[in-house]
């Protein structure tokens, strides 16, 4: 069965990370009480008109850009028709002529394989309201209705699980960065839907949308699952059905929900209520302004300035450790030692204090302070420690705390030199065992120094002096 | 053709738009609804020399507003116009699709 | 009993400012004109308690501008909050708005008072309001006709002097061609020019609120308070309010005029003809010129109508599901048949029908070959007309092809409602701005309108024509001093 190859179209609804709705002011948000974010727009009372939400039109056109879209500068919007009651007017404001964005790319990497995901479209439109069901009844919160969404559309360009889970986890990361979506698959603010379908020949298969993929996790699992449950079907001479399913992930299943009917009549027309939507080239400009340096720039750049991968990544997903990083990428500093205070000492900080980078008196002066003392060995990682709080907490200078905690840095080399002198002296077995090739003695001797000069030499510093005495 | 449309077509529209008819209704709207259609297919006819079309009669671009919220309902207040409410929560016969 | 509401809202408003009458004199009248009128079946709903709660609260309040408690009349498809809005429909005739349409907030602000909600087709469709859930308003001059349709409610009160303003909707014709029927002023503004936000969606591409009264000055006056830019309706213009009484009273020598030829056409009836030519020598005598004009595609507009407004209806009406307010049938087993009962119950016949037609419209490759080709038709009727008004400051024409006709007739025709308003249609495929002024009577003493009709944004220039029209007609135009 192997011979069968799986062809895959992926569609994704977001929600835009806007404080109000998309066609009314209502507030955008979750965990309120059922029904209390509504006003008559988002109810369809008679009479009501859309509005429209300027941070959409910005949000979505930042989406589009980011994948690689042209974009229509002259849109509308359109009705879609049909009867539901999670559809306050039973029509649902979206966009089917002119979508905001068309004809884009996201590039995926699978396996150290780079390749390309076209994206048929992204549009704008409404999200629908929640509801809850309960025995024969269906309650309804439209909490919900109005909040904006876009909906990226793929070509069917992937072809396993391994490439549809690398686009969702990509579009994710993308959204993720440029703070459009805050891309909650389980909490449903991010949602997919996957059609798929199996083929021996060029020609493709009868496909089955999967609705509603609750992870990206599920997103592999429930493409492997359908298609050997395709493949199953088309190997006992049965034939595949154009319907919708679920992914019931405790028995790890697809399930049917529908059969769809050939051609859903959902009687588009072009809205009236809202005239033409110019985007001209100052707003794309504008916009194009606000896209933050992406995660692969970012990742990039950082291991270039040596940084472990492990360490890379471990800032990216923190992005505003990342993006305070980025301010210093061209200044100079050594980045290694910035990338492992920030990750370490100053995260650490942060987590106990439960207070974020801006809440802090940490300068971008006294950061870069802090990392070429650490560098010079003017500091070191002992006494960064000792006066973390102060140089997070106090307005003072980085050489102003140090001073008024009495504590001496030597770093002059020649003082140094002139102790480890002394203690070498002092310590000729130990010497002679590391001449013998028993290399833990040097700790001995490092301590040794440490003790005499009271901790304030950079312990770097004196290990450099000490190998440098020790090979004479 | 005919004068009038068959049963099926009356009822299909009729789902389309949700309306539940009666017989008489059905009957009478086999020939009303006939008549109209036939009237609007005389724009079959009609030439035209250029494609641009008109969604509403509206010189200005759409000028958005702002991300600011403004006022909501309280939920008793949308509760007053609900026929069957439960609670904070609008109540319908279970929605059978999903 | 007084008679104020006969006087000029000028004449009003000095009584007013004098102190020498209270506001509440004229709801007073108003509510006992309307009382003794109850046979024309103007009104839906009459609110009378809060009307004379108003008009006590004004007592004491400065009368700062010229519709200061002057009573007035909505038409039931413009919501008003706590007071109730059916549409003239059984499917809202339990509703009560939770908010305030602008126009009526703008009323509010200027101190009128809302006497109650008038008579009218049903969700606006028709041309006689007969398809009224609560029965069909008369005409004042003459019981047994129709008042026309769809603002007739409005039309039928301002005529029999019952308030002296009311407002209208107009999606083909709506306040037109009653105004015509009934002997009075009315004008549909430019498309743009009044929010339609509380205005229950129809055609959303034509409605259109406008100002219905007994004279040309007070429907300006009323147009200068209705119009404005309003941030909930995006297809209101940003145009500057501006004082359309302003031309009034001017000569109109130079005036160039078109009559398109389709409104000579054998479609109108010979005593409707002849009340123009009259009119067309009166202005020409007057130093106007008048030239005959042909309209790109003017006679496809009745078929873009049935589409356009149907199709967009079809979708605007679907919100009406018995889920979040109106009626709602009980006891649904399911979802659809909580949809389909309510709305096969709730609707009316008229309104059932153009909903399917306007679905099936819509429907699978319907769209391309009726809308999408109605769209196109739309956009060079509207060029046609512009290219007009680059040579001419005014078209006219007659808004109806005949007088009113008898109460029921017509009635099992689905096609005579659309062709009764052929000839005001057209302005609302375009986006123009269209008005009846009374022009003379026909037999039975029945009135006939002028239609005047303006470039965009042009109203004080047909405010000025019509005024002139009325002043040198100087026709009597109470059916109370007639009948």
């Amino acid at each position: 069965m192997a011979d069968y190859k799986k062809t895959i179209g992926i569609e994704i609804h977001t929600e835009l990370k806007t404080k109000t709705k998309i066609f009314s002011n209502s507030i955008n948000g979750y965990g309120k009480t059922a029904n209390s974010n509504v006003n008559v727009i988002d109810l369809g009372y008679p009479g009501t008109l859309p509005t429209l939400n300027m941070e959409v039109i910005r949000l979505a056109l930042k989406a589009a850009l980011l994948l690689n879209c042209e974009i229509n500068k002259e849109m509308h919007f359109d009705r879609k028709n049909y009867f539901y009651p999670d559809n306050p007017k039973n029509y649902q404001i979206t966009q089917f002529e002119t979508p905001i964005g068309v004809n884009g790319y996201v590039e995926i990497e699978v396996n150290g394989e780079k390749k390309k995901i076209r994206i048929h479209d992204i549009h704008i439109e409404e999200d629908t309201c929640k509801s809850i069901h309960y025995k024969n009844h269906s309650f309804l919160d439209f909490n919900r209705a109005g909040v904006p969404l876009v909906e990226i559309v793929t070509e069917a360009d992937m072809h396993s699980a391994e490439e549809a889970m690398a686009y969702v986890e990509k579009l994710r990361e993308l959204f993720l960065y440029a703070d459009i979506s805050d891309c909650k698959i389980e909490e449903g603010s991010m949602r997919c839907d996957v059609n798929i379908s199996v083929s021996k020949t060029a020609e493709l298969g009868t496909r089955a949308e999967i609705k509603n993929i609750g992870s990206i996790s599920n997103v592999g699992r429930a493409i492997e699952k359908e298609a050997a449950r395709q493949i199953n079907l088309l190997e006992s001479g049965r034939e595949v059905e154009f319907a919708t399913y679920r992914y019931d992930e405790k028995n790890d299943q697809t399930i049917i929900m529908r059969v769809k009917e050939a051609g859903n009549d959902y009687r588009y027309f072009p809205e009236p209520d809202i005239p033409y939507v110019v985007i001209d080239d100052e707003l794309i400009e504008e916009v194009r302004s606000t896209i933050p340096m992406l995660a692969s720039v970012r990742r990039e750049k950082y291991i270039e300035a040596g940084i472990s991968l492990l360490n890379a990544n471990k800032i990216i997903q923190n992005r505003t450790l990342s993006n305070y990083l980025n301010k210093f990428l061209d200044s100079g500093i050594d980045l290694v030692i910035a990338s492992n205070i920030l990750l370490g000492d100053i995260s650490a900080y942060l987590n106990r204090t439960d207070l974020e980078l801006d809440d802090t008196k940490l300068t971008d002066a006294k950061f870069i302070d802090v990392v070429n003392k650490l560098s010079s060995g003017d500091l070191n990682s002992k006494v960064f420690k000792e006066i973390l709080d102060d140089v997070m907490e106090k307005e003072q200078s980085l050489d102003e705390i140090i001073s008024s905690k009495g504590i001496k840095i030597i770093s002059d080399p020649t003082a140094l030199k002139k102790i480890i002198e002394e203690v070498l002296a002092e310590n000729t077995t130990s010497v002679n065992d590391y001449k013998n090739g028993n290399t833990r003695a040097i700790k001995y001797l490092m301590g040794q120094i440490m003790k005499q000069t009271k901790g304030s030499a950079s312990p770097e510093l004196v290990n450099k002096l000490l190998e440098e005495e020790l090979s004479k | 053709m005919g004068d009038k449309l068959t049963r099926e077509e009356v009822l299909h529209v009729a789902r389309l738009a949700r309306i539940n008819l009666t017989e008489e209704e059905i009957e009478k709207y086999q020939f009303q609804l006939k008549k109209l259609l036939d009237d609007v297919d005389k724009i079959k006819e009609v030439k035209l020399d250029s494609n641009d079309k008109l969604i509403a009669p509206v010189d200005e671009k759409t000028v958005c507003r702002e991300d600011e919220a403004g006022e909501m309902l309280e939920p008793e207040e949308i509760m007053k116009n609900v026929p069957v409410s439960n609670g904070n929560f609008v109540e319908v016969p279970v929605m059978i699709n999903e | 009993m007084s008679k104020y509401l006969d006087l000029s809202i000028l004449e009003i408003n000095g009584l007013l400012k004098e102190k020498k009458i209270k506001p509440l004199d004229l709801v007073l009248e108003a509510f006992d004109r309307i009382e003794r009128n109850s046979d024309l079946n103007a009104f839906i709903t009459l609110d009378r308690e809060q009307a004379i709660a108003t008009a006590k609260e004004l007592e004491g309040k400065e009368v700062d501008n010229l519709l200061f408690g002057i009573p007035i009349a909505v038409k039931d498809n413009i919501v008003t909050k706590d007071l109730r809005t059916t549409c003239a429909s059984h499917i809202l005739d339990n509703f009560i708005p939770i908010y305030d349409a602008t126009v009526v907030k703008k009323i509010k602000e200027k101190n009128m008072i809302i006497i109650g909600k008038t008579n009218m087709d049903e969700f606006a469709m028709g041309s006689t309001s007969q398809t009224s859930y609560f029965g069909a308003p008369h005409n004042p001059w003459d019981h047994n006709k129709v008042a026309g349709g769809s603002s007739g409610g409005s039309a039928a009160c301002i005529s029999a002097r019952l308030v002296p303003l009311a407002l209208g909707s107009d999606t083909g014709g709506s306040i037109r061609q009653p105004s015509s029927y009934c002997g009075i002023v009315g004008m549909k503004p430019t498309y743009g020019r009044v929010s339609r936000y509380g205005l229950v969606a129809f055609g959303s591409s034509l409605d259109q609120i406008g100002p219905m009264t007994r004279n040309v000055y007070e429907n300006a006056l009323l147009l200068n308070i209705l119009c404005g830019r309003d941030d909930y309706d995006l297809t209101s213009s940003h145009r500057d309010v501006e004082d359309f009484t302003r031309l009034i009273g001017e000569d109109i020598k130079g005036m160039k005029i078109a009559v398109p030829n389709f409104f000579v056409s054998d479609i109108v009836s010979a005593e409707v003809l002849n009340k123009l030519n009259e009119v067309l020598d009166l202005l020409k005598k007057n130093g106007a010129t008048v030239d005959y004009i042909d309209i790109d595609y003017i006679d496809n507009a009745v078929t873009l109508y049935q589409i356009i407004a149907m199709g967009e209806a079809s979708s605007n009406l679907a919100r009406f599901d018995g889920v979040r307010y109106g009626y709602s049938v009980e006891n649904p087993v399911g979802i659809d048949e909580l949809y389909s009962r309510t709305r096969g119950e709730g609707f009316g016949e008229e309104v059932k029908r153009r909903i399917m037609v306007g679905s099936y419209l819509l429907s699978g490759e319907n769209a391309k070959t009726y809308y999408t080709k109605a769209l196109q038709i739309r956009e060079a009727i509207r060029k046609s007309f512009l290219k007009a008004f680059e040579k001419y400051d005014l078209i006219i024409g007659p808004n109806a092809t005949t007088t009113a006709y008898n109460l029921g007739e017509g009635l099992d025709d689905p096609l005579k409602t659309f062709l009764d308003d052929i000839l005001v249609i057209p302005v609302n495929m375009a986006g123009l701005p269209g008005m009846n002024v009374p022009m003379g009577f026909g037999k039975g003493h029945l009135p006939i309108g002028l239609q005047i009709i303006g470039n965009r944004f042009d109203e004080a220039k047909m405010y000025k024509l019509a005024a002139f029209v009325e002043k040198e007609l100087n026709l009597e135009l109470d059916p109370r001093e007639v009948r």
